[in-house]
């Protein structure tokens, strides 16, 4: 996984050492195997059923966010294979598609559409375009938070900027 | 027309794409954009029987705005001009661009700034004809600037983008004026007589003239036009020749029909005209870089349609539409024939150059005819123009005359100052090999050349031109004929006169150049701009660093007693609309001492890590508090967040300095308590007085609704991704570019270092 992290990201990346006292300990990378993989699926059973119940985009991506964060922290690189900051231009663009697509087809912009369909595995089942806005909003809200948080650790703590005394 | 607008649009998209890969020939695709352009001259070649055609888009119908598109003579002469220079600097680029240049940036510009200048001349709704006319300064400023790598590029560039903005501004003014005094913002359909007695009759056409004047390069504001020669030659004959520096013209005449019935409009304009053009020309006397000649003689050129349009009578708008065309024809021409000379010697400097004729015959026939229609000598169209444009200043006066001939006569001699380029001993740079230029080259100047032969020596045709624009813009009928020979008349004199003064200043240039450098004011447009410049940026850095520099404690203050000013003037001003809203609920009390207790005991937390955990504490209270009023949403929420604050503040820990902030001193201390305490009393008062006021409350709206319309149970979630969803838009765009900002300012330290630092030296 490493050598194709490495070229995928864009970041100029300091030496590993930066990040080496967050990373290595036995009970954090235990904890944090488990703990990822329930987080990241609680974090999508927000995103799924924040239409009808609390949850929704926003809060996970906070959520996945934590969950990355952790991640990063137990084993020194990240779980994901691209630039976090990537993540952002992505998540715009598929909320503007899905905001333009009923605007092309002669409804206003954004407006968002909602039906249901019965299968025989789920039973009734609803759909909303609204959760296609929602996944860009997630994927905004991820790819923030996780630049700001993966930036901080990325630096080297007693660099300095020029100029600060 | 809706076509001829757009398909640039879309194709400038493609060029972008197909620059990298088709390289120069891209010049092929972006010349076929022009082609529903000059499609147009069939409707307008059936033009005073046919009336105007219309073709409406909506867009905004609420706002009135539509992509309007109105084919009347006037615009479509226009709209043909832009689509003949524009094929032709496309196919002409193909040859003149050097083979490393980025093509696909050049022509998606070059497009986009088509299509803008055609929008803007056929547009008929005036708030699309702003949005064009900014986009023809946004393009032109990225087609100046486009050998970026130059600073006189980018100087030039910023220049003409900071004096074409202030006028963008005044006509955005104009245009609301218009509208809301002539109650439509469709051209056709305004209603003149109201805007003529409405009292924002004169300062919408005072705003107008300024934006006219900016974009027209009208005295004081030419200084732009010369510094804009630094784009690339085609760019120049497109920019100079045919479109950005006439939308100015365009809007006069436009909208002379508007204004034209007040002594202001043409007591403005015609005087700042003439001087335009006396001005202009004497300057493009003295140049020596033939560019900037021609960029120079545009100014003097533009100030004579100016003066013309401006009389705002049937006689100059005649005489006007007539020169429009002559003024197309031999600019461009001569613009293409400079970017010749420049391609095969590689230099613009008319000192360096001579004899150019043997080496260079075709395209010296090419200059010699546009040069002499630019000077005003039989029988080319420019001569014609001439005499109607004497004729014109002649009912307004002798002075008006006296001015007009002398700008003629230093425009003739400037003509001539060109020319000398091909004349005398051969002379050119040493290491050039001049030989003449490929077809792709000479073909272009030498149709535009012949077009100003044709002109003069078949003057029905620029008459049933300009005839047909004159009829389409509502002019009272006007009888003149274009003609070369119309009998002795005081024009034709005057042109004598011109002839004589010109052949005299041509005899005595060395003269006149002394004189020129002697009568070089100290202070001119160009030192004034730079001053206002420099004094705006010593002004801005000032301010930044008394406000800006302060320690962020400091920052905070100020912006605390200005936030509480501010509410505080609020509250003064309408204290009625602000009503207590009765008690909050009791079983929120245990909550809310939470968060006071956090509160206080972050400002007497004595470290950090501390003080972060408390900051919790009100974060997390809040959320019980989101829990009590029964916002599972909200609290969920405040929960992650609270979370990944958490998590920021202990990455961020590690670059911050150790110790406790910034000492402060006992009366601090009270001016802080005393801050902290007023703020946090008048936020509690305000919000708890002014929840309802002015409007009903909405929520019911959105109870009873989100499931029918949105689908879903969640209101909250269904006001966030349907009912606003464009606010949710707009606020994960900003969340994106905090991020990116952080992400900056984090990096920031990292870049800088890495080439210098003393690792890698080692």
């Amino acid at each position: 996984m490493s050598p194709k992290r490495r070229k995928s990201a864009t970041l100029p990346r300091p030496s590993e050492a930066a990040a080496a006292p967050l990373a290595g300990d036995p009970i954090l990378r235990s904890v944090s195997r488990a703990a990822f993989a329930l987080v990241i699926l609680f974090a999508m059973l927000l995103l799924w059923r924040g239409h009808n119940a609390p949850g929704g985009g926003f809060i996970a991506g906070l959520m996945t966010a934590c969950a990355l964060i952790l991640h990063r922290m137990a084993y020194g690189h990240s779980a994901l294979r691209l630039d976090p900051a990537r993540l952002v231009p992505w998540g715009l663009a598929l909320s503007l598609v899905t905001g333009l697509v009923p605007y092309l087809l002669g409804r206003p912009f954004l407006k968002s559409d909602y039906g249901y369909i019965t299968t025989a595995l789920t039973g009734e089942f609803e759909w909303a375009t609204a959760l296609l806005f929602d996944l860009g909003v997630y994927l905004v809200v991820v790819g923030a938070s996780l630049a700001i948080a993966y930036g901080l650790i990325d630096v080297e703590p007693d660099e300095t900027v020029e100029g600060d005394g | 027309m809706t076509l001829a607008v757009l398909l640039p649009f879309l194709l400038a998209g493609l060029a972008a794409w197909l620059g990298p890969r088709l390289g120069r020939r891209t010049g092929y695709v972006a010349a076929l954009a022009f082609v529903p352009a000059l499609l147009l001259a069939v409707p307008l070649s059936g033009m005073p029987g046919t009336p105007p055609a219309l073709e409406v888009t909506r867009w905004v119908p609420t706002l009135d705005l539509a992509l309007a598109f109105r084919g009347d003579g006037f615009s479509l002469l226009f709209a043909l001009l832009i689509g003949v220079i524009g094929a032709l600097a496309s196919l002409y680029s193909v040859a003149y661009l050097s083979e490393r240049e980025r093509f696909g940036r050049f022509y998606a510009y070059l497009l986009l700034f088509g299509g803008s200048m055609l929008g803007l001349v056929l547009s008929d709704n005036l708030v699309a004809l702003f949005g064009f006319w900014e986009m023809t300064s946004v393009t032109s400023f990225l087609l100046i600037g486009l050998w970026h790598t130059r600073s006189a590029a980018r100087d030039g560039a910023v220049k003409a983008f900071l004096v074409s903005v202030i006028g963008g501004l005044a006509l955005l003014a104009a245009v609301a004026l218009i509208g809301i005094a002539g109650g439509s913002t469709s051209l056709s359909g305004l209603d003149v007589d109201a805007l003529r007695a409405s009292p924002l009759f004169t300062p919408a056409l005072l705003l107008t003239l300024l934006a006219a004047f900016t974009k027209s390069a009208q005295l004081p504001f030419h200084l732009w036009l010369p510094t804009a020669m630094e784009a690339p030659t085609p760019v120049s004959a497109f920019l100079h020749s045919a479109t950005m520096v006439k939308a100015g013209v365009v809007l006069v005449a436009k909208f002379g029909l508007l204004f034209g019935s007040s002594a202001l409009w043409s007591g403005i304009i015609v005087p700042v005209g003439l001087a335009t053009l006396v001005w202009g020309s004497w300057l493009a006397l003295r140049q020596t870089d033939l560019k900037a000649l021609l960029a120079y003689s545009t100014v003097s050129q533009l100030g004579l349609l100016m003066s013309l349009y401006g009389l705002a009578d049937a006689e100059g708008r005649f005489a006007a539409t007539a020169h429009l065309l002559n003024h197309a024809a031999f600019k461009a021409a001569l613009f293409f024939v400079v970017g010749i000379v420049d391609h095969e010697t590689g230099t613009r400097e008319l000192p360096m150059l001579g004899g150019l004729r043997r080496v260079l015959p075709l395209t010296f026939a090419a200059a010699l005819l546009a040069a002499l229609s630019m000077a005003g000598l039989p029988p080319l169209g420019g001569f014609i123009s001439k005499e109607l444009f004497y004729e014109g200043m002649l009912h307004h006066g002798p002075l008006f005359l006296a001015v007009a001939v002398l700008g003629s006569a230093l425009t003739f001699a400037y003509s001539f100052r060109l020319l000398r380029v091909f004349w005398g001993p051969l002379r050119h740079p040493e290491d050039a090999r001049p030989h003449e230029a490929p077809p792709g080259l000479t073909v272009p100047a030498g149709l535009l050349a012949l077009t100003a032969l044709v002109f003069g020596l078949l003057p029905g045709t620029a008459e049933a031109l300009t005839r047909t624009a004159q009829g389409a813009l509502n002019f009272a009928e006007y009888g003149g004929h274009l003609q070369l020979w119309h009998g002795v008349t005081p024009a034709l004199l005057a042109t004598l006169l011109t002839w004589g003064l010109g052949g005299l200043l041509v005899w005595q240039a060395g003269r006149v150049g002394d004189l020129q450098r002697r009568l070089t004011p100290r202070t001119n447009a160009n030192t004034v701009y730079y001053a206002l410049v420099d004094g705006t940026n010593i002004v801005a850095s000032r301010l930044i660093a008394r406000t800006q520099g302060l320690a962020l404690p400091d920052q905070l203050r100020i912006m605390l007693v200005a936030a509480g000013l501010i509410t505080g003037y609020g509250v003064w001003r309408a204290p009625q609309v602000f009503h207590a809203i009765g008690t909050p609920p009791l079983a929120l009390l245990p909550t809310a001492a939470l968060l006071v207790a956090g509160a206080v005991g972050v400002l007497l937390a004595r470290s950090r890590l501390t003080a972060v955990v408390v900051t919790g504490l009100t974060g997390f209270g809040s959320a019980a508090a989101f829990l009590g009023l029964r916002a599972p949403d909200l609290a969920l929420t405040q929960l992650l967040v609270e979370a990944v604050t958490v998590i920021l503040f202990l990455l961020a820990f590690r670059f911050l300095p150790g110790s406790r902030d910034l000492p402060r001193t006992r009366w601090r201390y009270g001016l802080d308590v005393g801050l902290a305490a007023s703020a946090g009393v008048g936020a509690t008062l305000l919000v708890l007085a002014s929840v309802r006021f002015l409007a009903p409350p909405i929520s019911p709206y959105y109870l009873e609704n989100s499931y029918r319309l949105g689908g879903g149970k969640n209101v909250v979630n269904v006001i966030l991704v349907d009912f606003r969803g464009f606010d949710t838009l707009g606020e994960i765009t900003v969340v994106g570019m905090v991020a990116l900002a952080v992400l900056g300012l984090v990096r920031l330290g990292q870049r800088g270092r890495t080439p210098t630092s003393a690792e890698e030296e080692e």
